[in-house]
């Protein structure tokens, strides 16, 4: 009895371990997307936070916190990969809006140029699987 | 747009535990921060058309702590810092700020001013031994019968009774290079540390 509970336990705690590790996975993969879902989204024409943050929620599954993207786009902004003013609003307060610097829209060209490449190889190599998921 | 008196202390109240904590980068750039989330909080809190205060806690909620906040940021600097310029002592500058935020950036604190100091160590003992030739360099000291220490001499006191030194005229170019490796290594260590600092926080949700 005991030792059949035991190995229960320990079955449930793997089958939980394991999908901690996809969702992990899951959130890395998202995480390394972000600086290029930014770029990306700020290539229309300038944005502020909020609208970059909305942006990312309607245009992507990107479902992302704010505490992250601002002090990303702060650091960007130091990386000189996009340049900020303030612009005054209707709202009663100014806003910061960001906009692609030409080296921005360099690094934006190139990650996607990456990512294009690399998301065909791996729908192919993923092809065969996808039959028994859907 | 108006907001309720005590939604409005809150997110000053907020945004000021964030300033102090933000003390290791510019005061331009931090000011900066702080104006930008308080646009944000405004916009977001006024999502319906009107500014109310739940809307205003919802927002601080979504922000995550000022605490969490500030290290983000903190991290977040410190590597774009290392790639701008990877100068010991602007990253130290902003270790420090780390530290005061998280155990995390207290370790790394501690073992990065080790590191960076037996560095500098290692490259005064190799300038110093040409003005104290007989001083300056690595020593062996007998402490007992099997005890014994290894010191590094920077040359300025005395001839140690007992002991010897070990490396002669080697120490020049063996302490210059073995004081840069540990400076850059040291580098290297903190900007591993601060990506994988922000790695470890669970940030998108959902």
């Amino acid at each position: 009895m005991i030792p059949c509970s035991a190995r229960y336990v320990s079955d449930e705690r793997r089958a939980t371990s394991d999908q901690e590790t996809v969702d992990k996975w899951e959130v890395q993969l998202r995480k390394g997307c972000l600086e290029l879902a930014i770029l990306a989204a700020l290539w229309g024409g300038k944005l502020y936070g909020l609208e970059i943050l909305r942006r990312l929620e309607s245009d992507s599954d990107l479902i992302v916190s704010e505490g992250t993207v601002y002090p990303l786009l702060s650091r960007l902004k130091a990386l000189g990969l996009v340049k900020s003013e303030w612009v005054e609003s209707d709202a009663g307060h100014p806003r910061k809006y960001y906009a692609l610097t030409p080296a921005g829209k360099k690094r934006a060209q190139d990650m996607a140029g990456i990512w294009t490449r690399f998301s065909a190889s791996m729908s192919k190599l993923l092809a065969p699987l996808g039959k028994g998921i859907r | 747009m108006t907001m309720a008196d005590d939604a409005e202390r809150r997110m000053e109240a907020y945004l000021a535990q964030l300033r102090r904590r933000l003390r290791g980068l510019d005061d331009e750039d931090a000011r900066e921060i702080v104006a930008e989330l308080r646009s944000h909080i405004q916009d977001k809190a006024a999502a319906g058309g009107q500014v109310t205060s739940a809307g205003v806690d919802r927002a601080l909620a979504a922000l995550g702590s000022p605490e969490e906040l500030a290290s983000a940021y903190l991290t977040d600097d410190l590597l774009a810092r290392a790639e701008v310029s990877r100068s010991p002592l602007r990253i130290l500058e902003s270790l420090f700020s780390w530290a005061g935020l998280s155990l995390a950036g207290f370790l790394v604190l501690m073992v990065s001013v080790v590191g960076y100091f037996l560095g500098v160590v290692f490259i005064l003992v190799a300038a110093l031994k040409s003005f104290h030739p007989r001083t300056a360099g690595l020593w062996i000291l007998p402490n007992g019968a099997d005890d014994f220490e290894i010191s590094v001499r920077l040359g300025f006191g005395g001839v140690p009774g007992s002991g010897r030194e070990l490396l002669g005229w080697w120490i020049i170019p063996l302490g210059v290079g073995a004081g840069c490796a540990l400076v850059l290594l040291t580098t290297r260590f903190a900007i591993w540390c601060a990506r994988q600092y922000r790695k470890s926080r669970a940030l998108p949700r959902g």
